[in-house]
């Protein structure tokens, strides 16, 4: 006998992803789901992106590390709300994960709330967690042929900053093909060219930023 | 990585459907995806193995669809099935192209049970 099912797999985080997304709406959170593969330089995206507007927003994260609270500990220090989460050597943040950490938080107090998923360039894209925009990190070191590879991420993103520019003349980084594929997969991308260590080309990606929160803010 | 849970929402839709419909064993479950999606089908069958026993699912092959890569070319104005996605038309040679299809994420179509 046959069976019609018709069904995503991940429907069931899908729907979880959309209760917690109703939540954030009530609360006017905006929300980003941070991705890259490891060490590309979220925590440090996440360090220059709160020094640069914590006068202006609110801001929370949510770090989704493997094991140690090595990040978490790092945005501690900069006096913003942090939760660990714990993915128990998941390779991705899921909905589930979100809606169990939001009770640690102060949801009327916050803007702005940062979740650096847990480094991996393919299961993250996957897993949906009620964000207002995926972005992701590409660095340079990694290689030009990211995207022809993971496709997904590329897809899903609203914003790509390529990472480390300082190491870009020690280093075969094609800036070129990086940009022409990334674009091939999603003609909408915005593309930053960034440094988080020297913080050069960080106010595009600031005012990006901001005008996508105010605009949110607005509805 | 991310087959184990795949397989493990796999199994919890098995299950739903199980208890609604009176089944008690799964023969097949065809399911269908990108070509570019990400999922080694051979790690996912044994992911579900391991998590399916004891389930209604236990003992269910798993049967892919594996839908095709396609690229539009804006300089031959083509559309064209690609293995991989290099960002460079097959047919011209051309950088203006955009991938319209691949990435399409894993669904469950149908079951064959007893
Ligand atoms: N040269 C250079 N180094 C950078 C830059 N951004 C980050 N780094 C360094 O790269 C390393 C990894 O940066 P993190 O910000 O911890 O990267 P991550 O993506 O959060 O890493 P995981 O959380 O472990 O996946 C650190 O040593 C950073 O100092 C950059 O723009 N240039
Ligand atoms: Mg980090
Ligand atoms: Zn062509």
């Amino acid at each position: 006998m046959k069976v019609k099912v018709v069904k995503k797999v991940l429907d069931a985080n899908d729907r979880i992803a959309e209760e917690n997304r109703k939540l954030f709406d009530q609360h006017k959170i905006f929300v980003i789901n941070l991705m890259s593969s490891p060490g590309a330089g979220k925590t440090s995206l996440v360090e220059q992106t709160i020094k640069a507007i914590k006068n202006k927003y609110k801001i929370a994260v949510i770090e989704g590390d493997i094991q140690d609270t090595y990040d978490a500990d790092r945005i501690a220090k900069l006096k913003i709300p942090v939760v660990q989460i714990n993915t128990g050597g998941a390779c991705h943040i899921d909905g589930n994960m979100i809606r169990e950490a939001l009770p640690s938080f102060d949801l009327n107090k916050i803007d702005l709330l940062i979740v650096e998923n847990v480094g991996n360039l393919v299961c993250p894209a996957e897993f949906k967690i009620g964000e207002n925009i995926k972005v992701m990190l590409l660095s340079t070191p990694e290689g030009a042929d990211k995207p022809a590879k993971y496709p997904l991420m590329f897809q899903e993103s609203a914003a790509l900053l390529i990472n480390k520019m300082d190491l870009i003349s020690y280093i075969d980084f094609d800036l070129k093909k990086a940009r022409r594929d990334s674009l091939s997969l999603n003609k909408k991308l915005k593309i930053f060219e960034v440094s988080c260590k020297t913080a050069e080309g960080l106010e595009a990606w600031i005012a990006w930023l901001t005008q996508r929160i105010d605009e949110f803010k607005k509805k | 990585m991310h087959e184990l849970y795949l397989a493990e929402s796999i199994i919890n839709i098995i299950s739903n459907y199980a208890e609604h419909n009176g089944f008690k064993k799964v023969n097949i479950v065809f399911l269908s995806c990108g070509r570019l999606s990400c999922i080694e089908s051979k790690t996912l069958q044994f992911a579900f193995d391991v998590q399916a026993k004891g389930t209604a699912a236990e003992g269910a092959v798993l049967e892919f669809q594996i839908l095709p890569a396609m690229i539009h070319c804006f300089s031959c104005e083509k559309d064209l099935e690609v293995e991989i996605h290099t960002g460079v038309c097959p047919s011209c040679g051309g950088h203006e192209v955009v991938l319209t299809a691949g990435t399409e994420e894993l669904k469950i179509l149908e079951l064959d049970v007893d």
